[in-house]
């Protein structure tokens, strides 16, 4: 499903190397965790993937399902089911919750040649969704993000992933400013969507989101690549020993 | 004349509007000098006959669908027969407007056909005061009206300013309201792409008197609004907001003093001004607070949203408080759309223009939300998608 050969990306406006030679490759049905310590790269890959603007592409190649992701806007990239829960999602004041969740399927909806939700099926889609996830209708009234709480807000995230059905989901530290109680409903809210066409990639810096959302393959990332691969006790050995050991090999 | 520029010989413009036109010399004028920008010769516009023509004007005004309570005025002059005036007090000639300054002194040579309109109780319909002007050569209209709000009424007052031709309008509007008197006032600018807009607004608010105003300049390629608030009695209350949605070389500047005579008074200034092209929008807006004014709450800000690297936008925020217990302030911003907005936006597969498009209409919404009449917001929400739509590729 996505496959990073060799991606090397600097910041657009300095020489400063972010990923230097990053390559991954995540099956559907698969959940990768990727762990490292803080400035390993780990938001960098992915704003690269979902196409944030500032980052330029130096050497190597990303694909999802065989297209060359890196070539196509933003929003093209969601119509081809790609989907970054943001680490700090952006408030938008103005835009409504449920007009920009109507807009953005149907916008992806119309991308793929399928035809838009209906009003009611939509509201239904919502609905249901919002309710597992234990998101309000008051919370779908205020503007997008504006006024949640930091649990609230991720929890906003996962229901925007929830109804937008993506088929590649990318979670950048979703668990971060999570009390217990709220990541569990995190958690379940992203195991709901766990299923053999969807592959999940849990960018991670602690072990604890693991415990929830248990991942088939554990990737340890460090300055820019990843040095380390191993199945899912691979998260609690590093969370036992550390990321040093890494940080020094990989300088 | 006091406040005319000392200009020793006036311009052909000057001598055909017949009165002098401020230059950048005076200070409410820095931005929109009349006096260079001004080089047609406008001559005084004729009475127009052909009804045939006013009707198809009127037509295409997009509020002529809604249940309005008509009044129309060509070329500054009342058109009783497009007029729905049955059962409304009209009389002709109107007071002096409260501030002697150039655009006033335009009018008291331009506008010769004033006209008073007396609302009391609660109207049974919004009141439409539709502005046209019709110029096959450049010419010179002032309008002048009055309307004044009994003590306790209501009114939701709609002023539509059109046009066909090259032409400048100037037309005045002063308003009074009465005691406890509670008035919703809009105004939509969408003159001719030609044409000038030089108008005033004067707002006189008795004791316990209720405001809400708003205005979309949209059209017109040289717009100056002076606006003015005053209050004359304790405990009004105003709210006065705008809109600007400008682009190619459109030029638009307004003028509004919030005068605070008396105490316990609140006033907010909202204005959200959208500048694509190379268009220049100005808000020069001015809170005076008078030394008996305690308790005053004013607060005025305006907000730019630029959408090219050519548009500018330029704030003069002024406070004058000679009063110890208030609380006023103002503030005032200008940028581009914020980028993270817009990959948020894109990132859950809404394509650029939309997005963009979302976050323009967003930010004028505020101003918008503030219009107390479904119908009319329906007609400035498909204004602004039209005009979105034109203004986001």
């Amino acid at each position: 499903m996505l496959d990073i050969k060799n991606l090397h990306v600097k910041l657009a406006d300095e020489d400063r190397e972010i990923l230097k030679g990053l390559s991954l490759t995540v099956k559907p049905g698969e959940v990768h965790a990727i762990m490292g310590p803080n400035g390993s790269g780990k938001s960098t890959l992915s704003y690269v993937l979902a196409g944030r603007e500032g980052y330029e592409v130096t050497e190597g190649a990303a694909t999802l399902n065989g297209e060359d992701v890196l070539a196509l806007e933003p929003n093209e990239r969601a119509a081809k089911g790609l989907f970054l829960a943001f680490q700090y999602p952006i408030e938008i004041p103005g835009v409504a919750t449920m007009q920009f969740l109507k807009v953005a399927l149907n916008a992806q909806r119309k991308a793929r040649g399928e035809k838009e939700l209906s009003v009611p099926d939509f509201m239904r889609l919502v609905k249901d969704r919002a309710q597992k996830l234990n998101v309000t209708q008051e919370m779908l009234k205020r503007p997008v993000n504006v006024g949640f709480s930091g649990g609230e807000k991720k929890r906003a995230e996962i229901l925007q992933m929830a109804v937008l059905e993506p088929s590649l989901c990318i979670l950048d530290e979703t668990d971060s400013g999570l009390d217990i109680d709220a990541l569990r409903v995190v958690a379940e809210g992203v195991n709901a969507l766990r299923s053999p066409d969807r592959a999940m990639v849990v960018i991670t810096h602690y072990q604890r989101l693991l415990d929830y959302i248990v991942p088939d393959v554990v990737h340890v990332m460090a300055n820019g690549r990843i040095v380390r691969t191993g199945g899912k006790e691979l998260a609690k050995e590093l969370e036992a020993r550390g990321y040093a050991e890494y940080v020094e090999a990989a300088e | 004349m006091t406040t005319a520029a000392p200009a020793a010989v006036l311009t052909p413009a000057e001598m055909a509007i017949g009165t002098p036109l401020p230059s950048r010399r005076q200070e409410d004028w820095k931005w929109t000098d009349l006096r260079r920008r001004i080089e047609t010769p406008y001559e005084r516009a004729a009475a127009v006959a052909d009804a045939a023509r006013v009707a198809k004007l009127i037509a295409a005004d997009p509020l002529a669908k809604l249940p309005l309570r008509r009044v129309v005025f060509v070329n500054g002059v009342l058109d009783r027969t497009h007029s729905d005036l049955a059962g409304l007090t009209l009389t002709t000639g109107a007071p002096d407007l409260t501030e002697d300054e150039p655009l006033a002194t335009m009018n008291a040579t331009l506008a010769d056909a004033a006209v008073t309109l007396a609302i009391s109780g609660a109207a049974d319909r919004p009141l439409h005061l539709m502005f046209l002007t019709l110029a096959d050569t450049p010419a010179a209209v002032g309008a002048r009206v009055h309307v004044s709000v009994a003590d306790g009424a209501a009114l939701h007052l709609i002023e539509s300013h059109r046009g066909v031709g090259q032409y400048l309008a100037n037309p005045a509007l002063s308003l009074a309201l009465g005691k406890g008197a509670a008035v919703n006032r809009a105004k939509l600018e969408l003159e001719d792409a030609a044409a000038t807009h030089l108008a005033i607004a004067d707002m006189t608010l008795a004791a316990h008197a209720v405001l809400r105003d708003f205005t979309l300049t949209s059209g017109a390629a040289l717009n100056r609004q002076n606006g003015r608030v005053t209050f004359a009695g304790e405990g009004a209350d105003a709210r006065v907001t705008g809109a600007y949605l400008l682009g190619g070389s459109q030029h638009a500047d307004t003028r509004l003093v919030v005068d605070h005579q008396v105490p316990r008074c609140v006033s907010r200034e909202v204005f959200k001004c959208v500048m694509d092209g190379a268009a220049r929008g100005v808000f020069q807006g001015k809170v005076i607070v008078a030394r008996d004014a305690q308790k005053t709450d004013g607060k005025q800000s305006s907000h730019a949203l630029l959408l090219s690297e050519q548009a500018e936008f330029d704030a003069k925020p002024e406070l004058e408080i000679y009063a110890d217990d208030v609380v006023c302030g103002h503030g005032a911003t200008s940028g581009d759309l914020d980028h993270d907005h817009m990959f948020y936006l894109m990132s859950r597969g809404i394509p650029h223009d939309e997005a963009k498009a979302m976050l323009i209409a967003a930010f004028v919404g505020e101003v918008f939300d503030g219009v107390d009449h479904e119908g009319l917001k329906g007609v400035l929400t498909a204004f602004a998608e039209n005009w979105l739509a034109t203004h986001t590729r």
